[in-house]
């Protein structure tokens, strides 16, 4: 069987959950890789959440909040996006891939859009293959 | 090149009888239950529309409001009241004022009163002329037939044969314009000589036997119809060739008068249908009467009556009743076929056949003309 | 700590779960973990026998926390919290596992949607064992309200509202009521006149005793939470400007439309061929009683455009709701006062869909109004006539009915403008904290099921500001946002999520990261005791300060760490 990538989603209740859920009632289909995790803002996606994800399995991440100036919460997605450079700072440090997370912007009435970032996003982590991750904890297993 | 919209057009159309097509929504629904209506010929849809928007050349090119046959199913299924079959109805009264050239055709449907005078005009001047012409040659009122007839079977052949010659150059030259517009001003289309041979066999064909009407699904009015023009035919038949055996008597010439009373019965049975119908509106067809329709019926049954009556006064020996009688019937007959035939509503006896024959024409030529652009594509493909 | 005794049901959904995901396997894989009790499928979870079947067991089995596997937690996380809390647990005890609009709506392979159905359904076994039980607070409720925009949508609100007993600030920015119906002649499609209606609506408004009315004013900042907002509002008088303050329980957001530019769709000619007009110039026209060409002339034919600016891929790609009928309105008005005039009507497609519509459509057939049938997106073009014609212009248009290339004489040309968002929408939408769509018209709650409501409680909208509308519509929603107001405030206070951030003072180091970082400034510091605290009635639980605090000191309630994590764990097992 060919190789199917794991990606774990955080997504806004306001906005993205909501226009994932709209990609639902509008049947729009997209890959089934994604496993969608709901919190209330961007803003509360601690770095601690993605690379639990990753450590956990998860061969991609995917962080979805309103688009600027669009949050519920008035200016948590801008929280997010100052957040995310570090975070992929962080990960190349890891020896991780940064391509393996990402931070995408979806309204609630962007169900189709949604459809496509999932789609895109599969892809490349398909491209990308396993998460050298799960190999590096079996070594370090074997080692210890 | 974009075609100006006239939107008087309808207006216009108004005195032909089409009062309900700005109603049309375009749903299809008439096109749809139309058994006639195909490719190329859809209708009463296409039609319709040309009427709404004004496209006057368009609709003159139309040969489908003579494929219809007024059936009544669209104007049933119309959800909007629109009267589709009224409105082809009122099509074939336009286009019979577009095919004659005299504008005598369009005077009567734009005015029933002008057709009435122009009627009761020419049946007093047939009159006249035939007393006139009777009593300065010395005819005498008491002799039906024989030397000293009043009115003599060989004369009136003769201007039988002289009113049918003028009548049918009138209608040659209306049909002649019926194929310019139809056919023969359409430089895009190709038809060749041989086409119109080919197809030739319809005119005759659907002339005689109504074929076409036969298929709509109600089968009573094609009947009723095909009665009156068998009974016709046979009356003109009798009346061109055998006008000499009719009018001997008082003895009753079998051989002759069986046919006659058969189109008598024919053309009063049916003459009666049409009217008892149109005044109790009993079937589509009948529910919208034109000023022209009911002169039209009028002069049938007038024609009718007289006819029988003449018939019947001279036999008992009447002869003087019978030649005052006949002049009375001359007084309906001459105005019917001289003016109804080619200016009014009989004239569709010429243009529904050719319409037929020319539809067959044009839908063949389009086909050849498709087939010819598809085929170069065709050929210009690599052999695989 | 004791062991806990779990519940879960799967939910069919009729077949709209069941036809892709494998139930009996979800459940099959859920039943084997430890700590299930309970795990069944069942047809409508949702229904009543599906919500008596979880509070049966829940009190034959002692279960103590309760896993759903169905539709979005978004539509029936209330219905079963609300279940659970009669069966005697805290409401908080649930968590949903979305595996409708998530997984059965956008999967169609069978094998791969249950596998992915019994994931989420792990992830939520793994949240609910993490959950704390929290208690609701109840918080007083302002009965005054606020109603932003007086047009009939905003006077019919209030209207209600202050019949109803509560006290309303109405806000206009204008300096009189009546919004865009008061630039109308009369209404389709019973010709009553536009006038009229407004002027009783503003008689009662400005009579009602109370009601405030501001004009000239508009809302510069509103602070606060349901039931307990304060509104800022500026008024501008002449030179001077004065600034009012009001706490108001609720808000009505009725801020309207305003019309599309005719002058963006260049092939129309609009402001440079003089005689083609918009909508609601014609209105003016028809309002002073003179249908005539700028020159002052006659005109012999009339034609109408529809859908400007709207149905289309470069402006709107809406339908706005109202220029159909008033199309047929204007093909009335015309024919009445110009008897021998002949009017054209371009549309793409005749939305007659409301009450009355279909049959005054079919009276403007009837009066000979030329239909003719344009294609989305391939517009007419208006041109200038030439000296020969009967006629001031020429508009092209590939007629589809017919499907020839035409051309319509015009003397007079009417462009049905569309509705489009106010520019300030953006401006509004931030103001009172709700979202936009794509076109800029406010977002509902639910577009079925609670279209006045917004995403933030106490905010409501109603009219076209959430979607082009005609007026019975508007005034249907402006009612029925009323109603809810009126429904909250009569019990004199509301219950509110007890989902919020709180701080732990042992662990804050108080070095106020957090202060600076709550948009609603809800995290106070007490400089005797160096330490932040959370006014929890303000908190909206967005949990911004949780993830940005450096000693981890902050709790996002409902939202633990320790909660995500292990739903984190539970999807990936």
């Amino acid at each position: 069987m060919s190789y199917e990538p794991k990606i774990v989603g955080f997504l806004c209740n306001w906005c993205s959950y909501t226009g994932a859920d709209l990609a639902g009632t509008s049947r729009v289909h997209y890959a089934p890789n994604i496993r969608i995790i709901r919190v209330m803002c961007s803003a509360r996606i601690d770095p601690t959440f993605v690379l639990k994800a990753l450590r956990e399995g998860a061969d991609g991440v995917l962080i979805c909040g309103c688009h600027p100036g669009d949050c519920h919460y008035s200016e948590g997605n801008y929280k997010m996006m100052r957040r995310y450079p570090l975070l992929k700072k962080m990960l190349t440090d890891f020896g991780i891939e940064p391509a393996r997370v990402r931070l995408e912007w979806v309204s609630a009435s962007e169900g189709q859009r949604f459809a496509e970032v999932v789609n895109d996003m599969t892809q490349r982590v398909r491209e990308l293959g396993p998460s050298p991750i799960q190999q590096t904890l079996a070594q370090d297993m074997a080692e210890r | 090149m974009a075609i100006r919209v006239n939107p008087k057009l309808i207006d216009e159309l108004e005195v032909y009888g089409a009062e309900d097509v700005q109603n049309c929504y375009h749903c299809g629904n008439c096109s749809a239950v139309c058994p006639f209506s195909k490719e190329p010929y859809i209708f009463p849809r296409r039609p319709m529309r040309y009427l709404q928007m004004g496209l006057e050349d368009k609709l003159k090119g139309s040969l489908e409001p003579w494929l219809c046959y007024y059936c009544g199913q669209c104007s049933e299924e119309c959800p909007r009241g629109a009267e589709p079959g009224e409105t082809m109805m009122s099509l074939r009264r336009w286009l019979t004022s577009k095919y004659d050239f005299t504008g005598i055709s369009r005077a009567f449907y734009k005015s029933g009163k002008v057709e009435l005078f122009t009627v009761i005009g020419a049946a007093l001047l047939t009159a006249l002329g035939f007393v006139l012409w009777a009593v300065l040659r010395g005819g005498d009122i008491n002799s039906y037939d024989g030397p000293n007839a009043f009115l003599p079977a060989a004369s009136i052949h003769i201007f039988d044969w002289a009113l049918a010659g003028v009548l049918l150059a009138l209608l040659l030259t209306n049909c002649g314009r019926m194929w310019w517009f139809t056919l023969g001003r359409d430089k895009q289309l190709r038809t060749p000589f041989w086409l119109y041979l080919k197809k030739l066999y319809l005119l005759p064909l659907h002339f005689v036997t109504q074929k076409r009407f036969a298929t709509c699904e109600r089968k009573r009015p094609w009947a009723v119809h095909l009665a009156l023009v068998v009974s016709y035919l046979i009356m003109l038949v009798l009346i061109m060739f055998f006008l000499d055996l009719m009018w001997s008597g008082p003895e009753i010439d079998w051989r002759v008068h069986v046919f006659g009373y058969i189109a008598t019965v024919g053309l009063l049975g049916t003459t009666i249908f049409a009217l008892r119908a149109r005044l109790k509106k009993a079937e589509p067809l009948y529910a919208h009467s034109h000023e022209t329709d009911w002169i039209f019926l009028i002069l049938l049954i007038f024609a009718a009556f007289t006819g029988i009556l003449q018939h019947i006064l001279h036999r008992v020996g009447f002869d003087a009743a019978a030649n005052v009688t006949y002049i009375v019937h001359l007084m309906g007959v001459v105005p019917m076929l001289g003016l109804e035939v080619p200016f009014s509503k009989w004239s569709h006896l010429a243009y529904r056949p050719l319409a037929m024959y020319f539809s067959a024409i044009r839908a063949e030529a389009k086909e050849r003309a498709e087939k010819e652009a598809v085929e170069p594509t065709l050929a210009a493909q690599p052999v695989a | 700590m004791e062991e806990q005794r779990i519940g879960v049901y799967v939910c069919q959904c009729g077949t709209n779960i069941a036809k892709v995901v494998n139930c009996e396997e979800v459940v099959r894989a859920l039943s084997e973990q430890p700590g299930v009790v309970v795990a069944k499928t069942y047809k409508y979870m949702c229904s009543n026998p599906g919500q008596e079947m979880i509070i049966a067991d829940i009190q034959e089995h002692g279960l103590d926390r309760i896993v759903v596997a169905a539709c979005s937690p978004r539509m029936h996380e209330p219905t079963f919290r609300k279940a659970i809390q009669t069966a005697g647990l805290n409401p908080y005890f649930v968590e949903m596992a979305n595996i409708r609009e998530q997984c059965s709506w956008v999967h169609d392979d069978p094998q791969v949607a249950t596998d992915k159905a019994r994931a989420l359904t792990f992830g939520a076994l793994h949240r609910v064992a993490k959950h704390e039980p929290l208690e609701r607070m109840s918080v007083e409720m302002c009965p005054d309200v606020l109603v932003i925009g007086g047009g009939v949508c905003g006077m019919t609100a209030a209207l209600e509202l202050a019949d109803g007993g509560n006290h309303v600030y109405l806000v206009e920015r204008e300096g009189t009521l009546g919004g865009n119906v008061a630039r109308v002649d009369l209404t389709a499609p019973y010709l009553d006149s536009a006038r009229d209606l407004i002027t009783a609506l503003v008689t009662r408004v400005e009579e009602h005793k109370r009601i405030d009315v501001l004009v000239h004013s508009q809302v510069s900042s509103l602070e606060g939470f349901v039931g307990n907002f304060t509104a800022t509002v500026e008024t501008i008088w002449g030179d001077g400007a004065s600034v009012s303050q009001f706490r108001v329980g609720n808000v009505v957001v009725a801020t309207g439309y305003k019309e599309f530019d005719a002058s963006r769709v260049v092939h129309y000619g609009y402001g440079k061929l003089p005689n083609v007009i918009t909508s609601f110039e014609f209105e003016k026209m028809l309002r002073a009683g003179r249908i005539q060409t700028k020159e002052g002339k006659i005109p012999q034919y009339v034609a109408i455009i529809h859908c400007v600016g709207s149905r289309s891929k470069e402006f709107h790609t809406y339908c706005s709701r109202v220029c159909c009928m008033t199309a047929l309105k204007y093909a009335h008005e015309v024919k009445s006062a110009i008897p021998n005039c002949y009017v054209s009507d371009v549309y793409i497609d005749m939305h007659a869909f409301g009450k009355g519509h279909e049959d005054f459509y079919k009276r403007g057939s009837e009066a000979k109004t030329l239909f003719l049938m344009y294609a989305k997106n391939d517009h007419p073009v208006i041109r200038k006539a030439g000296p020969g014609d009967d006629c001031e212009m020429l508009i092209e248009v590939n007629e589809k009915l017919s499907g020839e290339q035409i051309e319509i004489p015009a003397d007079l040309v009417i462009l049905m403008v569309g509705m489009e968002a106010r520019e300030d929408s953006d401006a509004v939408a931030r103001l009172v904290n709700i979202s936009r769509d794509k076109d800029g018209w406010f977002i509902e709650s639910h577009p079925k099921l609670d279209p006045v409501a917004t995403t933030t409680d106490g905010i409501y909208i109603a009219g076209v500001c959430a979607a082009p509308k005609d007026i019975p519509d508007t005034v249907a929603q402006a009612r029925a946002a009323a109603g809810r107001i009126l429904a909250k405030t009569i019990r004199g206070s509301i219950e509110i999520d007890a989902v919020f951030a709180e701080i732990d003072e042992d662990k804050c180091s108080g070095c106020r990261v957090c202060n600076a970082l709550c948009p609603y400034s809800a995290i106070t510091y007490d400089a005797s005791k160096k330490k932040s605290t959370v006014i929890s009635a303000v908190c909206k639980a967005c949990g911004a300060c949780v993830a940005a605090c450096p000693s981890g000191a902050i709790k996002a309630r409902h939202f633990t760490d320790s909660q995500i994590f292990a739903q984190i764990e539970g999807v990936l097992t």
